[in-house]
């Protein structure tokens, strides 16, 4: 199904995410084998509280408590230090978070430049990059503005160009149209779509399936666990559209 | 890294003020504290300066011998004088003698400083002392005749010279020459009174102003017949023979006490030791408001600190998800602390200072302005932050990302 030509960016291997003990003991991630290789543009789907967040959280290297293998260009991740895991966050990937994205007490600029701190990047060329940033997605007369005073989906589009600030080659996005109405939802797809075919990585989680078109590959989980998979590049994009439509209202086992 | 802290001071800075009144409140303790410990050091400083000065203007070819080894320099700033009211004293007349008869030594005045009553028309206050020595402390310590004279060895063992404040609280008069007082219920003839000195911090430990000066003999004799010299003055006949004189004299008084290091002999800034009781009392009390309100400061710092990390648990998250490592965070939050308490340090230095110029404008010198008590602020303000910001901040560093990311507040 995966494009061979490649390599592997991330490799999962039975991946599990146990919450609780004893009794209350549950799997958020229930053995979780999936390889994806730079250059996809993955969209998740899946029912609320399938384990989509959880999944993100361990790609990101955010959640290090996980049982399985996780290897990042080849490289486990559980067998790097914190420091490290912080470098690779700092370096090669960006976050849209589900929601409460935004440090309140920092302005649109700020918020924007602040991955480029860690990169060790001046002030003045920071807030430069971050400038550019939000004129890329309309938000440049509104960069001295507080988090509070902007509309949910405001807040989101500012919470994706930070995240594509630091010029990452993986983008991780939990929902980033979430609050968004079509049009500001094809304003971040085409972003994305744009950061894609610069032969960036990026994992989408998504409840819209008309959004799905911008992705080159749709996973479908349920209870933990991947319930499908379609390689859409591998297929014509004439039947792109039916197979979203299959995949948004019941699980079809491939 | 550099860059890094460059980024925190700002980012902190900032923090700060957009809540500056919470800030400002936990400063307060901090503040009061550099502040009490900056008076003291140049309130201090100014005495010992002042000492200093007068030591100078005598020429520089004085030196003192004191009982006790030589005192840790930086111990003056606290520890005060040994009072001279319960002070055994190691010197002995031998001690005198044997001085006088060093080569270069042009004058010798052993101080015997004792209290008592002091009765004329009206008493005394209780501030006033009895000081038995010898002709030369004139010429040693300046003391100049507003009349009379001074003591000298053809006078009858009764005669006194008065301070001229001593004067005018027994007699209601400067002019009191040829009066009767009673020293510790003795008589005496006051046969001269001295200029107004005005200088009631010199390294004497004396007030002249307010000192009855004896013989030495007479002031055994008012001490049922106990020598205890509180100090040998000495003058050399030049300042170029100071330093081997010096070295003559420990050695010949050496020799005297049987090789037991339990006297000093002093010279120049070495013999500046601020006594007076006034200065012993604010010194102390400033200095335990200052160990106090420090500790309160330091207390309130980390308690606001705590708060500021819980209020800020999901920036902390969303600052890892984005690349901070733990070592960044805790760099954040120790500027943040380290911000507070140099502020509040800055703040106190100059309170400080305000509080200084104001209480000498009662006293008869200024403090001193140096970069030592800029520097001891300065330490003290870093050492606060550090000490109670580091656990808040090791604390903010350890929350785990995915935790902080998703707690609702
Ligand atoms: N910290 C936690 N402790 C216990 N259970 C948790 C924790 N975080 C998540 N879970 C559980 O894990 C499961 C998956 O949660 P997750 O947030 O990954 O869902 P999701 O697929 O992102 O849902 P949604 O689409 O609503 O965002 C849920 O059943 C949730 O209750
Ligand atoms: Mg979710």
């Amino acid at each position: 199904m995966s494009d061979t030509k490649t390599p592997p960016v991330i490799k999962l291997r039975n991946l599990k995410k146990r919450f609780g003990i004893g009794d209350a003991e549950h799997f958020a991630i229930n053995g979780i084998d999936l390889t994806i290789r730079r250059g996809e543009f993955i969209a998740i789907m899946g029912p609320s509280g399938c384990g989509k967040t959880t999944m993100m959280n361990i790609l990101g290297l955010l959640d290090r408590s996980f049982d399985g293998d996780y290897e990042l260009d080849g490289k486990p991740v559980k067998g790097m230090t914190r420091r490290k895991q912080a470098r690779i966050r700092s370096q090669q990937i960006g976050f849209v978070f589900q929601s409460f994205n935004l440090i309140p007490r920092l302005n649109l600029l700020e918020n924007v430049a602040l991955p480029l701190i860690y990169k060790g990047i001046t002030k003045t060329k920071r807030l430069e990059i971050a400038s550019n940033m939000l004129r890329n997605f309309h938000l440049n007369e509104r960069e001295y503005y507080m988090p509070h005073q902007l509309s949910g989906g405001q807040v989101q589009r500012v919470a994706i160009a930070r995240a594509l600030v630091n010029e990452p080659s993986i983008i991780l996005a939990d929902e980033p149209t979430g609050n968004l109405d079509s049009r500001a939802s094809h304003i971040i797809m085409e972003e994305l779509s744009n950061l894609h075919k610069r032969g960036n990585t990026i994992i989408m989680v998504t409840h819209n399936p008309r959004l799905t078109t911008y992705a080159s590959r749709v996973i479908t989980m349920l209870d933990g666990q991947i319930e499908t998979d379609n390689n859409l590049a591998a297929n014509p994009p004439s039947r792109r559209g039916r197979k979203k439509d299959s995949t948004k209202t019941k699980g079809k086992k491939k | 890294m550099r860059f890094l802290l460059i980024n925190h001071v700002q980012n902190a800075q900032q923090s700060l003020r957009s809540s500056r009144i919470r800030s400002t409140l936990t400063m307060l303790g901090v503040t009061i504290g550099i502040s009490s410990i900056t008076a003291i050091l140049a309130l201090s400083g100014g005495a010992n300066k002042i000492v200093g000065d007068q030591i100078d203007s005598l020429g520089g070819n004085i030196a003192v011998i004191r009982p006790g080894g030589t005192i840790d320099p930086l111990s003056n700033i606290t520890k005060n004088q040994s009072n001279h009211d319960y002070a055994t004293s190691t010197l002995t007349e031998a001690d005198v003698t044997t001085v006088k008869s060093v080569p270069n030594v042009q004058m010798v005045a052993p101080l015997m400083v004792l209290s008592g009553t002091i009765r004329g028309d009206s008493t005394a206050p209780s501030g006033s002392q009895i000081v038995a020595t010898t002709p030369s402390l004139a010429d040693i310590s300046n003391l100049n005749m507003r009349e009379g004279q001074f003591l000298d060895n053809a006078l009858k063992k009764d005669s006194v010279v008065i301070g001229n404040q001593l004067s005018i609280n027994l007699f209601g008069t400067e002019a009191s020459t040829g009066r009767i007082l009673k020293l510790r219920g003795d008589d005496f003839t006051v046969v001269g009174v001295l200029k107004r000195q005005n200088n009631p911090y010199n390294y004497n430990s004396v007030d002249f102003d307010n000192a009855a000066i004896v013989s030495f003999a007479a002031g055994k004799g008012l001490n049922q017949n106990i020598t205890q010299i509180q100090q040998i003055n000495i003058r050399t006949d030049s300042v170029s023979n100071l330093d081997p004189t010096v070295e003559s004299i420990q050695k010949a008084v050496s020799v005297n006490h049987k090789g037991e290091n339990d006297f000093s002999v002093l010279t120049g800034n070495k013999i500046s030791q601020p006594t007076s009781q006034l200065f012993v009392t604010i010194a102390g009390g400033s200095t335990a408001i200052a160990a106090i309100s420090l500790l309160v400061g330091g207390i309130g710092i980390m308690n606001i600190m705590l708060v500021t990390v819980a209020e800020r648990t999901r920036e902390i998250g969303i600052r890892k998800a984005l690349g901070a490592s733990n070592a960044d965070i805790t760099w954040q939050f120790l500027i943040e602390s380290l911000a507070i308490s140099v502020s509040g340090g800055i703040t106190g230095y100059i309170f400080g200072y305000i509080v200084a110029f104001t209480i000498s404008s009662f006293l008869t010198f200024d403090p001193v302005i140096n970069w030592q008590i800029a520097a001891v602020a300065l330490t003290i303000s870093l050492i606060m932050g550090t000490i109670f910001g580091l656990y808040p901040a090791t604390r903010a560093a350890s929350k785990d990302p995915v935790e902080s990311l998703y707690q609702y507040n």
